[in-house]
């Protein structure tokens, strides 16, 4: 199937290690573990007053509404005669003492009590009765007030809980999502040539999401329902541990089905994760190509691509529902199979006179309370099982080591304190990107403070890679590259790239306004100097004609302003960093040579005692440059100053021809 | 349109897995009200003895044999209801996908790509959840709650009736709090989309972060941008956090009321005891339909918040669309006209071009120079009509553009952008774009004429080589000339270049000037470039400055001229060493 555009593949995982997984969770939860902890506790205290309510209820029954003989001796005593249950009624009372009067004949008297047998009760009038039992309709309100303040002190401790729960399950995906976004910011620029931006993105977005119910539901439930299921089997257990035992049965079935699934729930959720990144990847590939798209109708071919690949995520979707679907019921049967068990098993024990009939109904009611965590548990166990599958994804990230070595050699050797950028230098550098095919070989030289170094050469000669190793974007294979005379690699590369001004061939700007590209956080320069740098960038310009000048917003991209003046914010932004060392990498390839040669005064005038490295296809860019190195094919096969080179009639004098023949070409045309 | 129209049409297309589905879940309803009977029964017999271990089986085997029922009827109904919701997922996705393709280019220039990918994930996630699951609740609670109220009411009508006393609460607080929980969506669903975007554009600009250091400057916008995200979030589960107890509440509300009223009754005996508690364990049962009410509401409201933003993109028409009455094009000779064209991206700035007077005979070259923000790349692009002109008119063979179908336009156009754009896939694939036969001597020849077999062949894969997103493993020059061959590949009668040697060098731009060159007569050529090797045998050289084309002629004539052109002619000239 086609859905591989050409992106390294996602890698397989193994088997899964959820253990290993929740300890590597556990740090980000330790800065909030106050707030779990009382999350905890109310989980606990929510949970003791959900199981109270059915307890008030039963006490309202007992007591008031239906007295049982056990419950409330004091107030029902057996009759001489029979065994039929008496109300007995305080005739010191005198509302009482009226009623008992009027329907003498039903009551017998013995001091202060009546007693009204339970069956004859019905014969009295409706407010007699109420009369008489005023003290049960008391006793019911207190009873329904106090249930009404647990209910309201639940629905309380619930809100306070699950606010606690969010907030801190927030603030963990928070604090996670800054790790990752840090930790992938820090992976070498090689990284981000084999993954594409959609993919990293879903993972810090979507991924991280996935991984929140993990934090607030799975966690709030994990803890109600073992306290639960604890409580139960403990109840169970005590009322008759043979049934319990035999209604345990079912039990390492579901723990086995449980596993069973989980397998295959995690590769199928494993599967959607991927599909989802593919998926991010191809929405964004499509929008920012838009207009090749649309140019040449790509739009029919591309739809085709993208449903091929959305269709694979319904499958997996699919797999996913038959996977849960199987899942969840079978957790249900084999719970109505434990009680299936209890009433063969514990009916037989009744008959046989081994067990009570009460205990064995109490016991089906509790073993049905039993299966309800259950099912909850193997429901958040899937969720655990998606939140997992981020988590992998997330991790893998989070471990990758495709980062340069940092200051590889001890701290007391590094060279951590670089104040001057004196001298570039290259000895003997080769550099590949893929093993065997050579980018750039045995190149050798130097750029003094001060200094314009020029690169020239055809395509593909190995230009930008020779500047991407300056920015130590890569590391050579072979050689060093050095900054006043220390391998680069002492530094830290914070220290020299802020030191750096890069402007590359395709300049890239951030959405926000014109002057917070300039700018990019630099708070301490001054509107005189900004004012300034605009002008020799010559975007004074273009800029004075945008609706709100500096403050004009640019969408990503930049797309709301030319190539060409892109180019000059890259070059603004360059000169207001007050670099020591300029790169330009065809910083100007879009820009006409009126332009050009006003940037390159001002390169010139504004670099002085800076150094700068240009590379360039336009010759009259380079012309002034102190040192010209010619590239071909990762070698420098010339270099010296554009006259010494001239008069050497080697390849850059070619170069030159060219652009003659060309141009006298055209005029005897 | 209102945003639920949207997915009516999957709901008609899947009406019998849903029916089929809702039948199943009904039955499995049914079946589990069933179970509590047996269970009765079993222990009335217990009560009176009167039945023996085989006869106790097989109550227990009746038990098994309804769980497997209602387990295969549960897998039934999850796989249609949820596989449904599955197909509206798909579905959505794939015409939200189809929809971004035609829109125009315009749209783009404001659209963010990260807030688009959020709603082709997050959103369309979310609707997919509100469907599925969302049916389920409701049909849950409705079935459910009318079956509780029911036998509520076979027990007695007026405690039933005092039951439901906080029912117009309880609809009334949904509409309530459906009406904030849909608001708040769409505020946590918005900060989503930013949260993408702003992740994207960080990882998208990864190089220029690395080489101005701004790791720790970017990380904090992230910040600011992920901490919004939690706020939104959190404003939401106030909502959803009180909402959901709530709804417990209010059953809890009703218990309490069975208890006091009911319990009155007991005591009067106007209800027996049996009666008092077995409306509590049917009052039980309505606890689930509450909190599945409560369930289907929230899930409805991110469901519908996410619809609603899709569809807000969905109801965007393309600016640019084929008239009513476009016309197929059928042969094109390739002449342009611009009849005092201007154009401007919004009606309240400068126009970008203005008062564009041209007039170009087929076969022939037109060169366009200019400073920077000039208006080149819009000229150009209102010829495909990536735009449409402001004022004016476009005339191709003396055809309005607007009306000729833009396929077709299109297709009689071949352009090179200014920044080469690569898909991720092979040097093939992006030559080819689409075209799976393309032979491989024209494969051959396109890219001959772009400078480009040479660097192919020297490629250890050829024309298998994968290019990377964007074409990230190959230097600028590289991909410029595979756009360049993808252009020459299609024999259009129209060419139209945008700069297309910028970031080669000189020889093999002159190379390529020489293939294009030798297509003159043949083709129409529109080419911008800032290297006036590349524009100077134009048959008409234009310069355009600030939208106005200033100076216009041969290279000659403009050399008379003396100004933009010649000027920086002359700076080529003598910059680069050709002297006098």
């Amino acid at each position: 199937m086609k859905t591989d555009f050409g992106y390294f593949e996602e890698q397989k995982l193994g088997k899964p290690y959820d253990v290993r997984l929740l300890r590597r969770l556990y740090p980000y939860a330790v800065p909030y573990k106050v707030m779990l902890f009382w999350s905890i506790i109310l989980i606990i205290c929510i949970t003791l007053l959900d199981l109270s309510l059915p307890y008030v209820t039963k006490i309202a029954i007992d007591r008031y509404i239906v007295p049982q003989t056990d419950a409330i001796k004091a107030r029902l005593t057996k009759g001489p005669e029979s065994k039929s249950r008496y109300l007995i009624a305080d005739i010191s009372d005198p509302e009482i003492r009226i009623v008992v009067n009027k329907y003498r004949e039903l009551f017998t008297i013995k001091e202060t009590d009546a007693r009204i047998s339970y069956e004859k009760l019905g014969s009295l009038e409706k407010e007699d009765l109420a009369v008489l039992r005023k003290d049960d309709f008391a006793g019911l309100g207190v009873l329904t007030a106090i249930f009404l303040v647990i209910i309201l002190v639940n629905f309380g401790l619930s809100f306070i809980q699950k606010m606690i729960m969010e907030y801190a399950g927030y603030m963990i995906m928070h604090d996670l999502r800054m790790k990752l976004f840090a930790q992938i910011q820090k992976l070498s620029i090689e990284f981000f040539t084999k993954n594409p931006v959609g993919r990293l993105v879903t993972r810090v977005t979507n991924d991280i999401q996935n991984m929140h119910e993990l934090f607030t539901s799975v966690i709030s439930i994990v803890f109600k329902d073992l306290f639960l299921l604890l409580g139960i089997a403990i109840v169970l257990i005590s009322m008759n541990w043979k049934l319990a035992i035999v209604s345990f049965m079912v039990l390492p079935f579901v723990l086995y089905a449980s596993i069973v699934f989980s397998g295959r729930a995690r590769e199928v959720f494993r599967d959607l994760r991927i599909k989802v990144a593919e998926i991010n990847t191809r929405f964004s590939e499509t929008i920012e190509g838009i207009r090749v798209i649309q140019l040449f109708r790509c739009e029919e071919n591309n739809f085709h691509n993208f449903k091929g690949l959305n269709h694979e995520n319904y499958l997996a979707g699919m797999r996913q529902i038959r996977v849960l679907a199987a899942f969840m019921p079978l957790i249900e049967i084999l719970g109505v199979f434990a009680v299936a068990l209890v009433i063969f098993y514990g009916g037989n024990n009744v008959i046989s006179g081994g067990l009570s009939l009460g205990a064995l109904v109490a016991f089906v009611a509790y073993i049905k309370m039993f299966f309800r965590p259950i099912r909850d548990l193997a429901e958040k166990y899937n969720i655990l099982q998606n939140a997992m599958a981020s988590a992998e994804r997330i991790f893998l990230l989070l471990d990758s080591r495709s980062m340069l070595p940092q200051v590889a050699f001890g701290s007391q050797n590094s060279a951590s304190n670089l104040n001057v950028i004196k001298e570039i230098s290259f000895e003997n550098v080769s550099f590949n990107y893929v093993p065997g095919e050579i980018v750039l070989s045995g190149i050798s030289f130097k750029v003094g403070e001060g200094e314009i170094l020029a690169v020239v050469g055809p395509t593909g000669s190995g230009k930008t890679s020779l500047i991407n190793l300056i920015t130590r974007f890569y590391d050579p294979v072979s050689g060093l590259v050095c900054i006043n005379g220390r391998d680069i690699r002492e530094f830290e590369t914070s220290i020299f790239r802020s030191k750096m001004a890069l402007v590359m061939q395709e300049p890239f700007l951030f959405s926000g306004t014109v002057r917070e590209n300039i700018l990019k956080g630099k708070k301490d320069l001054s509107e005189q100097e900004l004012e300034n740098i605009l002008k020799v960038s010559n975007c004074k310009d273009f800029i004075d004609r945008l609706p709100e000048g500096l403050d004009t917003m640019l969408v990503s991209g930049g797309a709301s302003i030319s190539s060409g003046e892109r180019q000059l914010v890259s070059i603004a932004k360059a000169f207001a960093g007050d670099p020591q060392l300029i790169l330009f990498d065809e910083a100007t390839s879009f820009i006409d040579s009126q332009t050009e040669i006003e940037i390159q005064k001002a390169l010139n005038n504004l670099m002085n005692r800076r150094t700068s490295i240009i590379v360039a296809h336009r010759l009259s860019t380079i012309r002034s440059a102190d040192k010209i190195i010619v590239l071909s094919k990762g070698r420098i096969i010339e270099t010296g100053t554009h006259s010494k080179l001239m008069d050497k009639k080697g390849f850059y004098f070619k170069l030159n021809q060219l652009q003659n023949q060309t141009a006298s070409a055209s005029i005897l045309h | 349109m209102k945003s639920t129209a949207l997915i009516k049409p999957y709901f008609i297309e899947n009406r019998v897995p849903i029916f089929f589905g809702l039948v199943c879940l009904i039955i499995v309803d049914l079946l589990q009200l069933f179970i509590p009977r047996i269970l009765k029964w079993a222990i009335d017999d217990l009560t009176a003895l009167q039945i023996d271990s085989k006869g106790l089986f097989f109550y227990s085997a009746w038990m098994v044999g309804i769980a497997l029922m209602i387990g295969i009827f549960r897998y039934l109904w999850r796989r249609c209801l949820l596989g449904t919701s599955r197909r509206v997922e798909e579905g959505l996705r794939n015409r939200f996908f189809a929809h971004i393709q035609i829109l125009s280019v315009s749209y783009f220039d404001k659209a963010k790509t990260g807030d688009l990918m959020a709603h082709a994930t997050n959103d369309i996630q979310q609707i997919r959840m509100a469907t599925g699951m969302g049916m389920v609740a409701l049909n849950d609670s409705i079935v459910l709650g009318m079956a509780s109220i029911g036998f509520m009411a076979y027990i007695n009508i007026k405690l039933t009736l005092l039951v439901l006393i906080p029912m117009p609460l309880i609809v009334m607080g949904t509409l309530f709090f459906s009406k904030k929980m849909h608001k708040r969506y769409m505020e946590v669903q918005g900060a989503f989309s930013d949260l993408t975007e702003v992740v994207r554009e960080r990882f998208a600009g990864i190089r220029i972060i690395k080489a101005y250091n701004l790791q720790s400057f970017e990380t904090k916008k992230v910040e600011v941008i992920s901490k919004k995200y939690v706020n939104k979030n959190l404003g939401l589960v106030k909502i959803v956090g009180s909402f959901f107890p709530m709804m417990l509440l209010f059953s809890n509300i009703s218990l309490a009321i069975v208890l006091y009223f009911g319990g009155r009754q007991a005591i009067l005996l106007t209800i027996t005891p049996g009666d008092f508690v077995a409306f509590l364990s049917y009052l039980g049962i309505l606890t689930w339909p509450m909190m599945a009410l409560g369930w289907v509401t929230n899930l409805i409201q991110r469901g519908r918040a996410s619809l609603d933003r899709l569809n807000r993109i969905l109801q965007i028409q393309p600016e640019i669309a084929d008239m009513p009455d476009a016309k197929p094009v059928h042969r094109i000779k390739g002449g342009i006209i611009f009849e005092n064209v201007s154009y401007s991206y919004k009606r309240d700035v400068f126009p970008v071009l203005s008062k564009i007077d041209i007039n170009l005979e087929p076969g022939k070259i037109l060169g366009i120079v200019g400073p920077p923000g000039s208006g080149k790349t819009t000229f150009l692009s209102l010829i495909p009509r990536l735009y449409d002109v402001s004022h004016g008119r476009i005339l191709l063979d003396n055809k309005d553009v607007k009306s000729i179908q833009i396929s077709g336009l299109r297709s009689r156009i071949s352009f090179v952008s200014q920044e080469p754009f690569l898909f991720a896939g092979t040097v093939r694939e992006n030559i080819a774009l689409g075209n799976n036969n393309i032979k491989k001597d024209e494969l051959i020849r396109a890219s001959a004429l772009a400078s480009l077999y040479e660097t192919i062949k020297s490629f250890p894969d050829g024309f298998d080589t994968v290019t990377g997103e964007k074409g990230v493993i190959l230097s600028g020059g590289q991909k410029q000339r595979i756009a360049l061959a993808r252009a020459f590949l299609q024999d259009t009668p129209i060419l139209i270049l945008d700069d297309p040697i910028s970031q080669v060098d000189l020889e093999t731009g002159a190379l390529i000037i020489q293939s294009i060159r030798a297509m003159a007569g043949k083709r129409t050529v529109i080419i911008v470039s800032h290297r006036l090797s590349a524009v100077m045998l134009a048959d008409q050289i234009i310069t355009l400055d600030k939208g106005s084309i200033v100076e216009s002629g041969t290279h000659a004539r403009l050399m008379e001229n003396n100004r933009y052109y010649a000027k920086t002619f002359r700076l080529q000239e003598i910059e680069e060493g050709l002297g006098a």
